[in-house]
């Protein structure tokens, strides 16, 4: 697959690894500085262990340095999806609950929204580029069934949710420019890892 | 008659029918209306409309489309642009849309009189917008987190319709609000740019005609970042003296796009930036250490950054900050030179020793003193001198010598380099060769040659020459490897003397001297030429040389321009050097004007007129005429003088005709002889024989008297009631008088007086002999009579005229005769007595004879005898000698003076210088 690779896809991929290493870090970096504003604008303690909250992709994964490039990046789409989806909702709770008192505040988590949303696009692209199919935000295998509803959570929830959600988010940013960097080298094993390359 | 007010109803109708409102369709019931409705239409395009009537207004206003008329805004449309559709609509087209206005009215013409307006549209011509071309966007840093994308592009023409612009940007997979410009039509700014993701942006321009979209553009946003400049500069002195480090703070994290920077600087004071080599601060940093400085300087710093791949924009430049310098020791000795005075005395010097201050570049700090050493060379037991000196000069009184003068400067550092001067005893060595100056715009440069042999250091001198003040010199060193400097500070139009010495290791050179001007000028003012001499044909031309202060440059030359009043001016070129020139070939007595020009090479003055006349005569000429002049007058005169003098007897006798002088008559002691013969000898001595060369002889005849007629008498009469009066009849000559009658005497005797009576009247008697001058002699006797006294003399004889009565008066008449010949009984009596006198005090020429009447019977003249003359003569002399008459001994002896002139009765006393009647 790589060897059919045309150098101008290879050109193309790089450029969509660099642009996206640079998204990412400024992703993690605008995130960080966010994630400051929301813990001291809702009154969050900051150096509290915030438990997995339900919903929220996890950065730490095991043996990360077998993944295959597919499969790292069919990962970071599926958790940024669900970051979008995770900060829209945020977004719109900050609206309800405060209005336009804090601008700042929803501009920053719109700015990261859109982030999210262009990091996710360079990621689709990507997989294009290695020929895969882009699989749809409904077509995981989980949710055939149906999502299960969203529990209706109080606002001391939400908040540690959204605090749950940025630091998350955060270490996602610094495990996808890793992967990035992992994608952009060029070595033959790209999207050939053993056991992974065929898994969608 | 009923036709009239069947129309007359019709029109009242329609009026109704159109402006009257209708219960069942609204207020105004329209008879027809114009389609399109209010059309937008393109510029240049055609247009047709159509105007629709109503059916009712058919029906009750008699009205159809035939009577349809087109207006554009009160102005008729051609009916050639009509069209009648059908008996209910009418059209007009415009072939161009230029032409129309608001409104288009459709009116009916009402019986072909009364004008209706039916309906009227407004008509709106436009462009449809053009593509929008160039579009650019750029990102402006606003803060740390946000930055606003502006894109502009160009409208391009006017449309005249209300177009709308909006910017348009998506992702891929997301579009974003549309931005739309606020009172502008070319840009649009949009507050929240998101990187890394490609962006389409592009530009839509809609309006009423049409709508037009640029080419999209493609950016991610990140590559078009302008961003903020660093902030927070500060500048903090290193270890070393030539080394300052620059820190600074970023806007931009490195997450978002790491920088590249640019860092300038300049001394304050210079507008000259310097800029560490890009490459050097090409990386991202807050900080950077500028090296190779100078010490104890104050620097400007400023910085600016961009995306570290040159994609993008550079920041503006950051807030100036300063920084200084530390200090080092001076980095060379200051420029050291001398003035010697020798006025005093030329065995003892004045030295005064001056240096420059070092530049700061040079001191390298705050210089704290000067340390001078003197050292007498020429004397090698003399102590050395040093003095600390903290201004920048110094005067020393030295012995005439050789010396060698060591200056340091010192800071807080450390010392400079000595600089020696040695000051030798004389200058005699090489001076450069070929010194020149050229002007270089501000500049005046100095160029010489060197001479052979190895010049250490130049010194340049140069002062501005003034008329008024003493030359400041001012002065420069520069290395011996140097021929040429540029002298700053030159002032344009102003003289320069600039001096050259080489400095060689054993002495000095002479210096050698060049006048410069930086920019010439024309003369401030032009000579003032006068004349210092003027001729007949030259005038020789005087000025004073301009000051230096009114050259304004070199005076190449003086021009003298000089005409008459008519005629044509005449140029004359004078060498610059002169103040004196003599202009020939001119006009005699001739007005003229000159002036005079003085000329540099940048133009020339011209001073005052000044006039002159040449003079009519040439030098020498009136001496050569007025002294021939002179001289043939003279010799005139002389030839004259000499002529006279030859002819003087001729003259004398033509001027001054004899005239017998009265008083020298005496008759009455008449005695020829003896005169004759005493004055023989004395007149052959005086008067040789043959010089009497004009005798005349009168003669008388005795008994003429009768002959006398009454007439003749009776002036005498006259004379005799007058007495002391002649003056009527009197020659003004003693009284004597031509006009004297003898019958005066007679007549006094036929008065019956006695003869001595008679004789105390002074008889004269005057022969005339010769005319005078050309007059026809006649011969004619006159006596005189006249008891006029004479001149003092009678007038003192007539005071003893009492005793004159008693005293017989002698009076001595004479008789002269030319020759002895002549003694008959009438002979005339001759007195010598006076006459001798006369004669040897006059130029006695001649006699007169007189011839005497018979009255010679009368006492005085009766004792006279015919007798030989020697008894007359003694006769005479004892009547002389006992009267007052001279005796010719006396006389011939001792001639008397005038005041012992006898007294006499003479007819004129003869004074010297005073007449003497002859």
């Amino acid at each position: 697959m790589a060897a059919a690779e045309s150098p101008s896809a290879a050109l193309r991929r790089r450029d969509l690894c660099s642009r996206g290493i640079r998204l990412a870090g400024k992703m993690r970096a605008d995130v960080v500085d966010l994630l400051d504003a929301y813990v001291e604008q809702q009154g969050l303690d900051a150096s509290a262990s915030v438990a997995a909250v339900e919903g929220v992709p996890l950065a730490a994964v095991e043996r990360w340095d077998e993944q295959t490039g597919t499969q790292r990046l069919l990962e970071n789409l599926a958790a940024y999806r669900a970051f979008r989806a995770l900060l829209a909702q945020m977004l719109e709770e900050q609206r309800e609950q405060l209005g336009e008192a804090d601008a700042g505040l929803g501009r920053a988590l719109a700015a990261v929204l859109l982030q999210v949303s262009a990091f996710a696009y360079h990621l689709e692209e990507l997989l294009r580029l290695e020929s895969r199919g882009i699989p749809g935000e409904e077509g995981d295998e989980e949710e055939e069934d149906g999502p299960p509803p969203p529990p209706r959570l109080s606002l001391f929830e939400q908040k540690l949710r959204g605090q749950a959600v940025l630091r998350e988010l955060a270490q996602w940013a610094v495990r996808s420019v890793r992967d990035l960097r992992q994608l952009a080298k060029p070595s033959p094993a790209t999207g050939a890892a053993p056991g992974l390359a065929e898994s969608p | 008659m009923f036709s009239r007010w069947n129309w007359v109803a019709c029109g009242f109708y329609l009026v109704l029918s159109i402006c009257s409102p209708d219960a069942s369709s609204g207020l105004v019931q329209s008879c027809g209306h114009i389609i399109p409705e209010s059309p937008v239409l393109a510029l240049g395009s055609n247009f047709t409309a159509l105007c629709i009537l109503n059916e009712s207004c058919l029906d009750f206003g008699n009205i159809y489309a035939s009577q349809i008329i087109w207006k554009i805004k009160n102005r008729l449309v051609p009916k050639e642009q009509y069209r009648e559709i059908n008996r209910t609509v009418s059209s007009v087209t415009f072939n161009d849309t230029s032409s129309l206005a608001t409104p288009l009215t459709c009116n009916i013409l009402a019986d072909g009189q009364i004008e209706q307006n039916i309906y009227g549209i407004t008509v709106t011509v436009g462009l449809a917008p053009e593509k929008p071309k160039n579009l650019s966007c750029i990102v402006h840093q606003k803060s740390r987190f946000t930055y606003a994308m502006t894109c502009t592009w160009n409208p391009g023409r006017h449309t005249f319709l209300d177009t709308q612009f909006r910017l348009r940007y998506r992702w891929p997979e997301q579009i974003f609000p549309d931005c739309i410009p606020k009172d502008v039509n070319n840009s649009c700014t949009i507050d929240d740019s998101q990187f890394f993701v490609n962006t389409e942006i592009w530009v839509e321009a809609t309006n009423a005609l049409g709508k037009a979209v640029s080419d999209p553009l493609v950016v991610d946003p990140i590559d078009i970042v302008k961003p903020l400049p660093p902030q927070n500069v500060s500048i903090t002195s290193g270890l070393l003296p030539t080394v300052l480090q620059l820190v600074w703070e970023n806007w931009i994290s490195d997450a978002v796009m790491t920088l590249k920077f640019n860092i300038r600087y300049r001394i304050v004071g210079d507008t000259n930036w310097m800029e560490v080599p890009p490459e050097d601060t090409a990386s991202p940093r807050t900080s950077f250490s500028i090296q190779g400085l100078r010490p104890y300087t104050e620097y400007v710093f400023s910085i600016r950054c961009m995306k570290e791949d040159g994609v993008g924009y550079w920041s503006d430049w950051s807030e100036e900050k300063t920084g200084i310098t530390i200090e080092d020791q001076p980095s060379k000795g200051p420029s050291i030179w001398r003035i010697i005075d020798t006025s005093q005395s030329p065995a003892y010097w004045t030295v005064h020793l001056m240096w420059k201050a070092l530049k700061p570049y040079e001191a390298n700090g705050v210089i704290l003193q000067y340390e001078l050493t003197v050292r007498d060379k020429s004397s090698l037991s003399s102590p050395v001198k040093k003095y600390n000196v903290t201004s920048t000069n110094h005067t020393l009184q030295l012995q005439e010598g050789t010396y060698e003068v060591t200056l340091i400067a010192r800071n807080s550092v450390g010392q400079s380099p000595p600089s020696v001067l040695l000051i030798p005893a004389s200058n005699s060595k090489a001076p450069v060769k070929n010194l020149r100056t050229l002007p270089k715009h501000d500049k005046l440069w100095v160029g010489w040659t060197a001479p052979n042999n190895y010049v250490l250091k130049y010194v340049i001198e140069w002062c501005l020459m003034s008329s008024s003040s003493d030359c400041i010199i001012e002065w420069q060193i520069v290395p011996g490897d140097v021929q040429g400097i540029d002298l700053k500070g030159i002032k344009p139009f102003k003289c320069y003397l600039i001096t050259v010495y080489p400095l060689y290791a054993d002495g000095q050179g002479s210096g050698q001297s060049v006048k410069a001007y930086l920019k010439q000028d024309r003369p401030s003012k032009g000579p003032t030429v006068q004349t210092k001499k003027v001729g007949k044909a030259e005038a020789v031309l005087t000025w004073n040389h301009l000051t230096v202060e009114e050259q304004n440059g070199f005076i190449r030359n003086y021009t003298i321009l000089y005409k008459t009043i008519d005629g044509n001016e005449t140029v004359v070129t004078v060498d610059p050097s002169k103040t004196e020139y003599t202009l020939s070939s001119l006009t005699s007595d001739t007005l003229y004007t000159v002036r005079m020009m003085a000329s540099t090479d940048n133009g020339s003055r011209t001073g005052p007129d000044f006039t002159f006349t040449t003079q009519k005569f040439g030098k020498g000429e009136i001496e050569a005429i007025v002294v021939p002049v002179c001289l043939a007058f003279l010799l005139i005169v002389l030839l004259g003088v000499l002529f006279c003098f030859n002819k003087r007897d001729l003259i004398k006798k033509h001027i001054w005709p004899i005239v017998p002088d009265p008083s020298k008559s005496n008759i009455a002691q008449w005695s020829p002889q003896v005169p004759a013969k005493h004055n023989i000898s004395s007149k052959d001595q005086m008067y040789p024989e043959g010089s009497f060369t004009d005798v005349s002889v009168v003669e008388i005849e005795a008994d003429d008297k009768k002959s006398f007629s009454e007439q003749d008498l009776k002036p005498f009469d006259l004379l005799k009631k007058e007495k002391s009066t002649s003056e009527g009849h009197s020659s003004g000559i003693g009284g004597s008088s031509c006009m004297s009658s003898p019958r005066q005497s007679v007549s006094d005797s036929d008065e019956g007086e006695t003869t001595q009576n008679t004789s105390s009247t002074v008889q004269y008697s005057t022969v005339v002999l010769n005319g005078y001058r050309d007059q026809t002699p006649v011969q004619v006797f006159s006596r005189s009579e006249s008891t006029q006294p004479l001149l003092d003399s009678e007038e003192r004889s007539e005071d003893h005229a009492g005793g004159a009565d008693s005293t017989p008066q002698r009076q001595q008449y004479f008789r002269q005769n030319g020759g002895q010949d002549e003694t008959s009984a009438d002979r005339p009596c001759f007195e010598r007595t006076k006459q001798i006198t006369h004669a040897n005090e006059g130029d006695l020429v001649g006699f007169v004879q007189l011839q005497i009447s018979g009255q010679s019977s009368q006492p005085l003249g009766l004792g006279m005898e015919k007798n030989t003359q020697e008894a007359a003569v003694s006769n005479v002399l004892q009547t002389c000698t006992e009267g007052q008459t001279v005796r010719p001994e006396t006389v011939e002896e001792n001639p008397l003076s005038v005041d012992e002139m006898p007294k006499s009765y003479l007819p004129q006393t003869v004074r010297q210088g005073g007449y003497m009647p002859q």
